[in-house]
């Protein structure tokens, strides 16, 4: 036993994630060709019988992967941008610019001890992060980001959202109070009434526009938005887009509403007491959440996955590319197109700069071939598939908002809790009510029935 | 040097002093009694003709024979600094009655004092250590202050052997002490 | 007489004390000190009234502007009451200083605020002065003043960013820290360092204006007040910063008295007293600029005041650059000094009040008692006065707005 111990605690860290993972694939390939010869023919049937549960495991799946690296990109622009308006360099190191320096931070906290402080509530504390971590990912699945994906197309998709995402409050306060914190009980108590309190202009500003689209389903909201960018609704509801757009930011905590985790006051609010996976969490899941939040006001009020302009039908390109068609060609093509492209890339750097040696050039005119072929096929996915179209608008739509997110934080002060909840409900409520009757009374006299 | 104000302090206060009024450069120094310091520092706070409103400083001094508390005022009627020297406190048992009623501010000097010169300020109502723990015994500024001795009766006595190999032996501590009479 | 040392009777911890008890069953930290009350403000602060609950902030948090312990007595958010705990920055200076020869003294007094230290170092080189009876020249003088002036604009617009940053802001202490590191360097070429000048000397300077300090300083000057001006408008123009800074944390002209408030947070609460030209020391007399003052007392006028005063301090340094005197920069004195005995106090403003030293001389080469006295440890103790009745994030707000250093609180 000491020896196995011994063993164990000289292996590097690279080993002991080998030597345990590789034993379990294993077991888990045996186990899963086994489950397949003995009982294939039931479970394939039973899972054509009930796609939904595909359906559910693919999506699922597909989300959590997903959010990875969006909150690993909002992570990075959130250090470089804040650092670019401080005058600072900041992340420099990890990878070209530090842009790898989110994944060394994911690791870290991975590495990192995870204690929990004497008296905690164990169980709730574990919670806890796991809770905050789910609401936000679950109100994912219903943000359409492009034509046809989409974890889930409901009916009442903004009502599940606003239902799921509310969640998060009761992972906060079970930081909070599990944290046998002071300060966490503070952060956690703030978070709860912060939230609760926005909750309401939140869903009060987007009635309004419930009534013009006469749809909870989000993908029937950015359909409706389709054609021009004066389609999108912010052109109809700018007060509620204003309004959701400030409460949106109080219920994702941040900057100039970031009292939960007031680092200048309550320490580091209800996350006080976490370390290593257990913050990696509520950091995570503070950072998808701001995704989620951009996601869901581009979704509402700026046409979604929807081209802020409609070209006539006729333009349209209709791209029929049959690479079959040229038949041996194809192969010769492919062979000789690179390296021919690559050279006559490279020709005029090492022609026009004589101090440059041979192989410098020939690295540049790879470079641009790259670039270049970059370019085409990526303009060649854009008229081809429409999701792919979709989906970057959506993602350049959404991260404009994301950096909206960041540029407050680096330049506002935080607001008192007082001046917070005095403005939610003097200002905001009684804003989101008018605008409601404003839509209403508009409604009634343009479309009487 | 303000002559004018010498001789307002002299009238006002003549009988009480302990020394002569003592000014040089743009100090004027009266000596008082530990007993006369309310009375005193209430009359040049309030009366028309002194109003030393501010309270520079409270400074806790050791002579090596007494022990002194020593206010410094500032008022727009003088162009000099009053050094109001409340002077021939006992070593034993020094005590003073606190300024407190009049500058709530000088609570922490006068803690500081206490902490450093064990100066007991009579009327300060948190009269406690201020910089050093509360379970230290000596008070450092003092004159028979020495660190072996110091080091011997703290808490953490026997932690660091060093400090105590030098303890000196009884009855050598009062060559030691330092004295001024300036 | 007899020298036994003055003992304190030793306090027995008693082990059946029920909070100790508490505390090793919950296993949870209660600021409550683990021996009895010492004095009856202590038993009062130490006992919870109904509803109230203690916090402990310090000495590591992260807006304590180093390390102070506060133990907060709240009620929710509201802080009902505090009880400061300090001595975890104590040096012993004091005691330092009378086991130095006068020279070495002003070495000890640099780190005292080592944001201002030029002004920790110079009323204890004018008490020197005094108690020697030394002329210092005027170019000596010119030459503290324009160093002096630009260590205040360096305290000031640091305070500005320590300002910001407990109110939530991140960026303006970064734009703050620019501004420090020109002046810090441009006096790293005057003084030889960056942080711990240790310039003044008794009878002068340590060393005369060269050419980079005044090429970096006319560089600077050239563009200081459009700089700080446009690193201003982040916070002036900002209506969160300053809603929350307006009607806060109140300090009426009475109570600045009473709590013995100098400086700018004294000429904040209305009053225009400034010990420059108060109680006039060096040359100043014999240079123009005014003493800003603001009547409402609040965090927003005692963060306006430093800026007014920041910009007062370039017209000074303006005004040095052109009067500068020719002549000597140190008076001719022995290497060893033995004053006369007697006693010497000396005072100068700056950037957060009155900065003052007091010492006696024995005859000695040694100051027999040096007694230093700072702002900041003054204008601690008004935290106490300010604080309860606000909430948690104000009460940071009051703290930065008076602006203590702890190195001078601790001394």
């Amino acid at each position: 036993m000491t020896a196995m111990t011994r063993t164990w605690g000289r292996m590097t860290l690279a080993g002991k994630v080998l030597f345990t993972v590789v034993p379990i694939l294993l077991v888990l390939t045996l186990g899963l060709i086994v489950l397949v010869v003995v009982a294939g023919k039931p479970i394939v049937d039973f899972l054509a019988a009930n796609l939904w549960l595909v359906r559910f495991v693919v999506a699922a799946t597909a989300v959590l992967l997903v959010s990875v690296p969006f909150a690993f990109l909002i992570m990075y622009m959130e250090m470089k941008i804040i650092a670019l308006m401080n005058l600072r360099i900041g992340p420099d190191r990890v990878g070209p610019y530090g842009s790898l320096l989110s994944v060394v931070h994911g690791l870290k906290v991975l590495m990192k001890e995870d204690f929990s402080p004497t008296g905690a509530d164990r169980l709730v504390f574990t919670l806890a992060p796991i809770a905050v971590f789910m609401a936000t990912i679950m109100g994912m699945l219903v943000l359409p980001f492009a034509p046809g994906l989409f974890g889930a197309d409901m009916e009442i998709g903004l009502l599940y959202f606003f239902g799921v995402t509310g969640l998060s409050v009761v992972g906060l306060l079970m930081a909070g109070w599990s944290s046998f914190n002071k300060y966490s009980l503070l952060g956690g108590l703030r978070s709860a009434a912060q939230v609760i309190s926005y909750e309401i202009p939140l869903t009060l500003s987007v009635v309004g526009l419930l009534l013009l689209a006469g749809t909870m389903s989000l993908n029937t909201i950015v359909l409706n938005q389709a054609g021009w960018f004066t389609d999108w609704y912010v052109f109809q509801q700018p007060l509620g887009a204003l309004i959701f757009f400030i409460a949106a930011t109080a219920e994702a905590n941040r900057t100039p509403f970031d009292l939960t985790e007031a680092d200048s006051e309550i320490v580091a609010g209800f996350a006080t007491e976490y370390s290593g996976m257990r913050f990696g969490f509520f950091f995570f899941a503070e950072y998808v959440n701001v995704f989620v939040v951009s996601g869901l006001i581009v979704t509402l009020f700026f046409g979604g996955w929807n081209a802020p302009f409609a070209w006539p039908e006729a333009w349209a390109v209709h791209l029929t590319i049959d690479p079959g068609s040229l038949g041996i060609g194809l192969l010769f093509a492919l062979l000789i197109v690179p390296p021919v492209l690559i050279l006559a890339l490279a020709a005029p750097f090492f022609l026009l700069r004589s101090s440059m040696p041979w192989w410098q050039a020939l690295i540049i005119g790879f470079v641009l071939f790259n670039l270049l072929i970059g370019a085409a096929v990526t303009g060649l996915a854009y008229v081809s598939w429409p999701w792919v179209a979709g989906l970057a608008w959506f993602l350049m739509k959404s991260y404009a908002f994301v950096f909206l997110f960041v540029w407050m934080r680096g330049t506002l002060p935080r607001v008192r809790i007082d001046q917070l909840m005095g403005f939610a409900w003097k200002w905001l409520l009684p804003a989101a009510l008018l605008n409601l009757f404003v839509t209403a009374a508009a409604l009634v006299v343009v479309h009487p029935k | 040097m303000d002559a004018a104000l010498k001789r307002r302090l002299a009238a006002r206060f003549g009988e009480r002093l302990t020394s002569p009024i003592h000014q040089r450069h743009d100090e004027t120094e009266i000596r008082i009694g530990p007993g006369d310091v309310p009375d005193v520092v209430r009359a040049v706070h309030d009366e028309p003709e002194f109003r030393f409103i501010l309270l520079a400083d409270l400074a806790g001094v050791d002579t090596g024979t007494s022990m002194q508390v020593v206010y410094h005022l500032w008022s727009e009627t003088s162009a000099d600094w009053l050094r109001v020297v409340a002077d021939g406190l006992s070593r034993e048992d020094p005590r003073v009655p606190s300024v407190t009623f009049l500058w709530q501010g000088a609570e922490w000097m006068e803690r500081e004092a206490y902490d450093m010169f064990g100066i007991t300020f009579e009327g300060n109502r948190d009269l406690r250590r201020i910089y050093m723990p509360p379970d230290y015994q000596s008070f450092p500024l003092r004159k028979d202050f020495y660190l072996a001795d110091d080091a011997a009766r703290s808490p953490g006595a026997g932690v660091r052997h060093m400090e105590q190999s030098h303890t000196p032996r009884s009855g050598r501590t009062e060559t030691l002490v330092r004295k001024t009479r300036a | 007489m007899t020298a036994t040392p003055h003992v304190h009777p030793p306090q027995e911890v008693p082990s059946d004390d029920p909070r100790v008890e508490l505390d090793a069953a919950t296993g949870a930290f209660e600021p409550i000190p683990p021996y009895p009350p010492r004095t009856e403000r202590e038993s009062e602060f130490y006992t919870l009234g109904d509803g109230e609950m203690f916090i402990n902030m310090g000495p590591q948090h992260p807006s304590t502007h180093g390390v102070l312990r506060i133990v907060l007595k709240l009620d929710g958010e509201n802080v009902v009451d505090l009880d400061p705990v300090l001595g975890y920055l104590h040096r012993g200076v004091e005691k330092l200083c009378e086991n130095a020869d006068y020279h070495h003294s002003i070495a000890y007094l640099d780190p005292l605020e080592y944001i201002s230290s030029l002004f920790c170092e110079w009323p204890g080189v004018l008490a020197f002065e005094k108690l020697l009876d030394v002329e210092v020249p005027r170019r000596a003088e010119y030459i503290r003043v324009l160093a002096t002036e630009l260590n205040r604009i360096l305290s000031h617009s640091m305070f500005i960013g320590w300002m910001a940053l407990d109110l939530g802001g991140l960026t303006p202490i970064l734009y703050s820290l620019i501004e420090r590191d020109e002046i810090a360097e441009m006096l790293a070429a005057l003084t030889g360092q960056r942080l711990l000048f240790n310039y003044l000397r008794i009878g002068g300077v340590n060393g005369d204006l060269n050419h980079e300090f005044l090429s970096r300083l006319g560089d600077w000057m050239s563009r200081a007040t459009t700089q700080i001006e446009s690193n201003l408008t982040l916070l002036n123009e900002n209506e969160i910063f300053v809603r929350r800074m307006r009607g806060l944390g109140t300090l009426d002209k009475e109570t600045a008295f009473r709590m013995a408030v100098t400086g700018p947070n004294l000429r904040a609460s209305g009053v225009p007293l400034d010990f420059r030209r108060a109680h006039p020391y060096s040359v100043f007399p014999e240079l123009e600029f005014d003493i800003p003052t603001r009547d409402e007392g609040d965090c927003l006028a005692r963060y306006l005041v430093r800026i007014d005063e920041i910009k007062q301090s370039l017209r000074i340094i303006d005004q040095c650059l052109e009067n500068m005197p020719d002549g000597p920069i140190m008076a001719k004195l022995p290497r060893l000094l033995r004053p006369r005995p007697g006693r010497a106090y000396a005072a100068v403003e700056g950037p957060r009040g009155q900065y003052s030293a007091y010492v006696i001389s024995d005859g000695t080469d040694q100051p027999f008692r040096m007694r230093i006295h700072d702002p900041s440890f003054v204008h601690l103790q008004s935290v106490g006065v300010l604080m309860p009745g606000h909430l948690i994030a104000d009460a940071m707000a009051v703290m930065a707005s008076l602006d203590p250093i702890m190195g001078g609180v601790d001394k």
